[in-house]
């Protein structure tokens, strides 16, 4: 292992270096620097992925940082010092204390990252596992409340299953082609004449784990309960990048396979059952946190119908609903994360009048919502729109009208978030009022909202890079 | 582009940045409401300089026939959408009428809104800079991204100040107009996916797309999902559910800015992409558009003489008047045509004058029960006198101006179907029904609750006065407004 070979992997170096430095100087000097070292080791490995040439080469260790692992390590990291930033005031209010904490949200990063570099079935797999294990930890770093705790068990046990079948149709992939080199496995797919048997079935298992991670119906039943267990900014970064390592983990695989065709029947069910189960239970939702988990996952519905209409333009599409949804979210948990001090804010009926009490937090949760149901001129229209287009473009004519009906139904339970921020009295139980770092945060998600609402053009052209 | 200026993106944007102003001094509620009229004047003066320079402008370079104001900037290049403004008869007659109305919207809550001024003001100067963005967009996206952004300002001003089921009525607004603009989008797309592998350029300009030739079963479906988003505008019949809702509920700038621009939208929406992108389509709709139209100006005025409260009375007095638009559109004569959008505009005259006046009557008595009043003419013979004025005005009295539209739209429809002119005829005679009635109620049967009421002050009688002055002027004099229309209406009938 030559020089080369450690500078081209350094984002991944410096993840886990940054990682174990947290821990370590935990022990020396408790409850100082952690955060501070966490947001600065993933700027560090977002600009290093933004500023240094990327150069064709042999993957070293079965990762190669190519564009689209660069443009998700920027993503993964930048959302993950979002979720820092977010959390260092609600820790402090919910007494969570120790390093742990900003050092297993840099181990999960490390492993998103090196998901995304990987061009071999090992490497994936691992990135996979390592960033599940991480947030394992994460939802359930609350010892104080027994609702963390036992949200970390749900997402345990689900977790686990979730796994064995990833690990499963891994090794049946294996046995049916003798490769874990991803783009062989996927590109005997494409050939012609009869599809391998174990090839298809190891497909199966694995797309299963993955609906596990995504949270697609019916994979989706642990989702409202860790989320309403475990604490808002760990929600925050567990429905945007652990979602978004999975989808990536899907971009990976189906590009490479060039024809969706063999795939095409489960992941049309998971994305109409997702879209229409998500919208139509988050109708009945009366806890915020629950309701953004059935959004969350319609909201993904609509990524795998992207992923699935590849050959109008989706995977492109998808990739930018994941920024688009990125930001949404943490502006969304974000909010909720900085207006809960020693009781959460559950019930959507809490946020009354909170967007006069707390014009900052209610403006921005506002601006999440109607993003998040696609109003422009918010990311979240542009990008369905991207979505939308690309799946007529693709064919996928009855899932688009679909989406859209439920996108509509999906309007009513955004509203009803907007109608109590806006239109009903204060009841005064809300007392926290932000510190600055919060403040930070919602702002980097409100402007990214905003942007690319208005101006997607940049972002669609990086996105052009790896993906059509 | 004139001389350099962008001033169809000023005319656009000139508002939002009015609204910016208005966050510094957000405690003054003083200075927010001169702020943001002097915003709302600045806009009116833009316009009306535009409307007085207009025969001066010359063809613009690049520009569609029939627009002689024309920017076009790329916007989302990958995918063929351009930021693209444009301005011919139609559109700065729609403008000059936002322009016109927001101020009297702005000038009308000066009294009625006490509480979160500031936010009140920023939303409806938001929601001017939606509606011009609506009126002058030639791209299909960015028309549906400032469609769906003038909703935004409008629901919260309902479900803010709104009286009543305030936040059902807003809710209801939203979901309907959604309902039909989230279909509206998917046919968007359609359009430039069938344009694009048709001619192997991907757009969605306007201009381009009007050529398309869209096989006729896709079109049909294409030009539904177009309508249905305008209908419900409209509101056609019997879309129309969510109006006397949001009317009713909404506060007194809510209910102008509703009536007197937000169902033009709709109806401008049918007359500048529905027809022109599926002329075929919208020949074969053309009977159902006529039925639904009739059946509205009938069913609108029955049901308009049987409200007690008087703001629903003027809601559904709305649903009739539209009716008559929408006639107009379906006839799709030059002469049917220009009498539809000079109706459009006589209809934001006199509706939101009505509106101003029963929202006046509210601050004072805190009623709209129309038999909670009587005997106005001895108490406040001048509020009474612009009543009546107005309310003849609704009823089409001649020489008033929605006599003339509805006219000029009867005598173009009649060739294409007269049946329906005929039955809509009825719906001239209707609104005289149940105004005369509401008149005699109000203003002349002798009082039935003591009220204690004050005459109209000086700023609400400038605001009648501006709106009366232009009642009179279109029913007297409508022909400027009508040559401004004859090239833009020529062109889209394809009489030039």
């Amino acid at each position: 292992m030559s020089i080369t070979d450690i500078w081209s992997i350094m984002p991944l170096l410096l993840l886990a270096v940054g990682a174990l430095s947290v821990l370590l100087l935990g022990a020396v000097m408790p409850g100082r620097f952690g955060t501070g070292i966490g947001v600065v080791t993933l700027l560090g490995a977002s600009l290093w992925c933004i500023l240094t040439p990327s150069q064709a080469g042999v993957p070293t260790l079965g990762v190669s940082l190519t564009p689209f692992a660069r443009f998700f390590t920027v993503l993964f990291s930048l959302t993950a010092a979002v979720v820092l930033l977010l959390s260092r005031g609600y820790n402090a209010r919910r007494a969570i204390r120790g390093e742990e904490y900003p050092a297993t949200v840099l181990f999960a990063v490390f492993g998103m990252a090196v998901l995304s570099a990987a061009a071999n079935f090992l490497p994936l797999f691992l990135g996979l596992e390592g960033l599940t294990f991480a947030f394992y930890f994460l939802v359930a770093i609350d010892r104080e409340r027994p609702e963390s705790g036992e949200a970390g068990l749900k997402y345990l046990l689900m977790g686990a299953v979730a796994a064995a079948f990833t690990a499963f149709g891994i090794a049946l992939i294996y046995a049916g082609t003798g490769s874990l080199d991803v783009p062989s496995v996927m590109g005997a797919l494409s050939q012609s004449g009869k599809v391998n048997p174990l090839l298809l079935a190891g497909l199966g298992f694995l797309l299963a784990g993955i609906a596990f991670k995504i949270s697609l119906v019916p994979a989706h039943l642990w989702t409202p309960d860790v989320y309403q267990g475990a604490p808002a900014p760990v929600v925050a970064f567990l429905s945007t990048a652990s979602k978004g390592a999975a989808v990536a983990f899907l971009l990976l695989l189906l590009p490479a396979a060039g024809v969706v065709e063999p795939l095409r029947i489960p992941l049309w069910g998971l994305s109409l059952l997702s879209m229409v189960v998500g919208n139509l239970a988050a109708l009945l939702q009366r806890n915020l946190k629950r309701m953004l988990a059935y959004s969350a996952i319609a909201q993904m519905g609509y990524v795998t119908l992207a992923l699935l209409s590849g050959k109008g333009g989706g995977y492109g599409a998808a990739a930018f609903y994941l920024v688009a949804y990125t930001a949404m979210n943490l502006a969304a948990f974000g909010a909720v994360a900085s207006l809960t001090e020693e009781v959460e804010p559950g019930e959507v009926e809490d946020y009354r009048g909170l967007g006069y009490t707390r014009p900052f937090q209610g403006g921005v949760l506002a601006l999440a919502m109607f993003a998040l149901a696609g109003i422009p001129p918010t990311a979240g229209f542009v990008g369905k729109f991207f979505i939308f287009a690309a799946a007529l473009r693709g064919g996928e004519i009855a899932l688009a009208v679909i989406g859209i009906l439920t996108a509509v139904v999906s309007v009513y339970y955004y509203l009803r978030v907007v109608v109590n921020l806006y239109m009903r009295a204060d009841t005064g139980n809300v007392t926290a009022s932000g510190t600055l770092p919060e403040m930070v945060a919602l702002i980097c998600a409100a402007a990214v909202i905003l942007f690319l609402g208005i101006y997607p053009g940049p972002l669609l052209e990086l996105i052009g890079m790896f993906a059509r | 582009m004139v001389n350099g200026y962008p001033l169809l993106t000023i005319l656009v944007f000139l508002p939002l940045a009015g609204a910016l102003f208005l966050i510094p001094v957000w405690k003054r509620p003083e200075w927010l409401r001169r702020l943001a009229l002097g915003a709302g004047v600045v806009e009116l003066a833009l316009a009306g300089w535009l409307t007085v320079r207009w025969q001066a402008f010359q063809q613009a370079p690049g520009a569609p026939a029939g627009f002689l104001l024309w920017e076009d900037l790329p916007w989302i290049e990958g995918f063929g959408i351009r930021y693209t403004v444009g301005m011919d008869g139609i559109s700065l007659l729609m403008v000059i009428l936002t322009a016109f109305i927001t101020v009297i919207a702005l000038a009308v809550s000066w009294r009625g809104i006490r509480e979160r001024v500031a936010l009140h003001y920023l939303l409806i100067l938001v929601m001017e800079s939606g509606i011009m963005g609506v009126f002058l967009s030639l791209d299909l996206i960015l028309f549906y991204l400032f469609w769906e952004v003038m909703l935004v300002p409008m629901f919260l001003l309902i479900g803010i100040w709104g009286h009543g089921r305030r936040i059902y009525s807003a809710v209801k607004f939203f979901l309907y107009t959604m309902f039909g603009s989230l279909l509206m989008l998917l046919a968007i797309i359609g359009v430039y996916l069938v344009h694009g592998s048709e001619t192997g350029s991907y757009t969605f300009a306007l201009p381009a797309l009007v050529n398309t030739r869209i096989a006729p079963d896709l079109a049909g479906w294409l030009f539904a999902a177009f309508l249905l988003a305008f209908a419900i505008k409209v509101p056609l019949f019997p879309l129309h559910t969510w109006l006397p809702d949001a009317h009713t509920d909404a506060p007194t700038a809510g209910s102008v800015l509703l009536a007197g621009l937000l169902l033009k939208t709709g109806a401008y929406g049918i007359i500048r992409f529905g027809y022109p992108l599926f002329p075929q389509a919208a020949a074969s709709f053309a009977p159902l558009l006529t039925v639904l139209a009739v059946v509205g100006i009938i069913y609108g005025s029955w049901v308009a003489y049987a409200q007690t409260d008087m703001k629903r009375l003027v809601a559904y007095s709305s649903v009739g008047h539209m009716g008559f638009v929408a006639l107009g559109i379906a006839a799709w004569t030059p002469v049917s045509l220009s009498g539809s959008v000079l109706q459009m505009v006589n209809h934001g005259v006199t509706t939101g004058a009505l509106f101003a006046l029963v929202g006046m009557l509210d601050e004072r008595a805190e009623t709209r029960e129309i038999a909670a009043f009587g005997g106005l003419w001895g108490k406040i013979p001048l509020f009474s006198a612009f009543f009546l004025l107005f309310s003849m005005a609704s009823a089409g009295l001649p020489g008033l101006n929605n006599f003339a539209g509805e006219f000029i739209i009867l005598a173009g429809s009649f060739r294409v179907s007269p049946l329906a002119v005929v039955l809509a005829f009825i719906g001239i005679i209707l609104p005289l029904v149940y105004t005369v009635r509401l008149v005699q109620q109000l203003l002349f049967v002798t009082e039935r609750q003591p009220l204690a009421l004050a005459d109209i002050s000086l700023r609400e009688g400038g605001v009648l006065a501006v709106l009366a002055l232009a009642a009179i002027y279109l029913g007297v004099h409508p022909a400027p407004v009508l040559d401004l229309l004859k090239v833009p209406v020529g062109l889209l009938t394809g009489t030039p």
